[in-house]
């Protein structure tokens, strides 16, 4: 019996100190690649990264791996490799509550509106701050799917008096009102308006120096092709260069009208993307961070 | 039994043992071994594992310099000089980081920061006033300031040099004879009152001459079309041909006089350069 339990004690000997090495090796080689990334040397830290075998790391290690790989990809705006490696983490993770936040963001912030909304509605949150940090993102989100219903029911939950995301919620607020009052222009009124005066169509997308650029060019070649027909006739080259020039430069201007409305529509909402995004992560630096 | 048991317990204990007391290759070795076959990434990492682990100051300067050698090597000047930047907070003694220092500037002068250049060489001697000038260093200032078209300043400092080098600056010197730098607002002016002038003030008598044609028959079409009693060709076509083109031209002599200028100090500073580096050498 003696000697039974002496071979078991080998044996767990033999098997604890591999393991025991293994993880003091990963701690340290993690430490080192946090240590590079704090520094801004990605390179060098993602060549630390990648020396790890997957295959030989334990669950929590792989979490503390993939959470370190998203960051670094975070950093260098590779937001897709960020996303998939951040929201890869497990719940059982320390870094799982960070993990979820910033990938949610780099979600949103690629345009994948539906799998952000699907990941934030189970963003852990422990704490009144948290809680109200969730619904900023969430409202983010229907801001920028231009939900406004579903975003005056998050709102509810705005206290408008936290430090760290006061100001972004008042601007969300401010968004919202831009956003709907944001004035319909229909392409074919455009279109029209610019076939009755040269430009005006243009002017009423929204784009007022272009529709004068515009108005000029076409004015001009419509007073050189009347004075072509005025003087020499109908059949004179005059008239039929000045002429050709003229419809070109007219019909074109129409076209570019109904095609100003959508430039104008999409300006307007990528200038509102970019705010409602840039607002989603100043707070998510500020209380995160890490 | 358990005799045989304690054996093999003192044969595994003994094997960790001597594992762990045999001194493993010194991190900097490797890094340098790696830095010798060329793989800059790789001996970067192993640099910074040494000043990671942290240390005596001595310990880590060579390291620190490998570091920078390797950015070097992979034409990243700008980050070397980020990277030494933050070596600076390091105790390293008044003497390794004069070297520090040093590396700096070499590197602020090759990733083309030549303002950085000068502040970093102007402070060296409040920084370290016992150290001796290094020609180097002076020749990287004069380089600096060639780069910079300051070249009276680059004269006294190249005189310096020489005067260290104990070099004939009579026969030598570079700056007897400066570049001569065209105005862009007299190649302007001269295109605006004369067409195609500007060009010519450039050096560029091609586009001078078609400078003039293409405005002459602007204004030639907008005459014949005038008296034609075509007003509305006059003024759409040939005025605003006329226009245009003159316009253009005025825009044009300067960038010309701005290219020619270009061309003129880098070929005065390549000259330069090749000087004071024979003055170094």
């Amino acid at each position: 019996m003696i000697e039974f339990r002496h071979w078991l004690l080998l044996t767990f000997w033999l098997l604890a100190v591999p393991a025991c090495c293994q993880t003091a090796t990963f701690s340290r080689e993690w430490q080192f690649a946090r240590y590079l990334a704090d520094k801004d040397a990605t390179d060098e830290a993602t060549f630390v990264l990648q020396q790890f075998d997957k295959q030989t790391l334990t669950a929590p290690q792989r979490d503390s791996l993939a959470y370190l790989t998203g960051w670094l990809a975070y950093g260098a705006k590779s937001l897709d490799e960020a996303s998939l490696h951040l929201l890869s983490v497990s719940p059982t993770s320390p870094f799982y509550l960070n993990s979820q936040y910033f990938g949610a963001y780099c979600l949103a912030f690629q345009h994948r509106q539906d799998s952000a909304r699907a990941v934030m509605q189970h963003l852990p949150a422990p704490d009144s701050t948290l809680r109200e940090l969730r619904a900023l993102q969430q409202a983010g989100v229907a801001l920028l799917q231009r939900r406004y219903a579903w975003y005056d029911t998050l709102r509810q939950q705005f206290s408008y008096s936290s430090y760290v995301m006061s100001a972004e919620e008042t601007r969300f607020d401010a968004y919202r009102q831009g956003l709907a009052a944001q004035k319909r222009r229909s392409p074919a009124v455009a279109g029209l308006l610019s076939a009755v005066v040269p430009g005006l169509g243009k002017v009423y997308a929204g784009k007022a120096k272009q529709g004068i650029a515009a108005f000029l060019p076409v004015l001009t070649l419509g007073l050189l092709t009347w004075e072509g027909y005025r003087k020499d006739g109908p059949t004179s080259l005059r008239f039929l260069g000045f002429g050709s020039l003229f419809t070109v430069f007219y019909i074109g201007n129409i076209w570019g009208s109904t095609l100003a409305v959508k430039v104008r529509r999409d300006e307007f909402n990528r200038g509102y993307d970019n705010k409602i995004l840039f607002d989603m992560h100043i707070p998510l630096r500020n209380l995160l961070n890490r | 039994m358990t005799t045989k048991f304690c054996l093999i317990c003192t044969f595994l204990c003994g094997i960790c043992l001597i594992g762990k007391s045999q001194t493993p290759q010194p991190a900097i070795i490797t890094a340098d071994s790696l830095f010798a076959s060329g793989q800059f990434l790789a001996a970067r990492v192993a640099y910074e594992r040494v000043l990671f682990a942290g240390g005596e100051p001595a310990g880590l300067f060579p390291a620190a310099v490998g570091k920078a050698r390797c950015l070097k090597q992979q034409g990243l000047y700008a980050p070397a000089v980020s990277f030494l930047n933050g070596q600076m907070q390091t105790n390293y003694p008044d003497s390794l980081l004069y070297l520090l220092r040093h590396e700096q500037i070499m590197c602020a002068y090759l990733a083309g920061q030549f303002e950085n250049t000068l502040s970093l060489t102007d402070r060296l001697p409040y920084l370290h006033p016992d150290a001796l000038p290094s020609p180097l260093l002076m020749a990287v200032r004069v380089l600096a300031l060639n780069e910079l078209q300051r070249w009276p300043e680059a004269d006294t400092a190249y005189h310096e040099l020489a005067m260290y080098a104990r070099a004939d600056t009579a026969r030598l010197n570079p700056y007897r004879k400066l570049p001569r730098l065209k105005s862009e607002k007299k190649a302007q002016w001269l295109s605006t009152f004369m067409p195609g002038a500007g060009q010519l003030y450039a050096g560029k008598p091609g586009e001078a001459a078609l400078s003039v044609l293409v405005q002459s028959a602007g204004l030639y079409f907008g005459v014949t079309s005038f008296l034609g009693g075509y007003y509305l060709s006059a003024w759409g076509v040939g005025a605003g041909l006329f226009g245009s083109f003159h316009a253009g031209g005025v825009r044009r002599a300067e960038v010309l006089v701005r290219q020619l200028n270009q061309k003129r100090a880098a070929a005065f500073n390549a000259q330069a350069r090749q000087q004071v580096l024979d003055l170094v050498k």
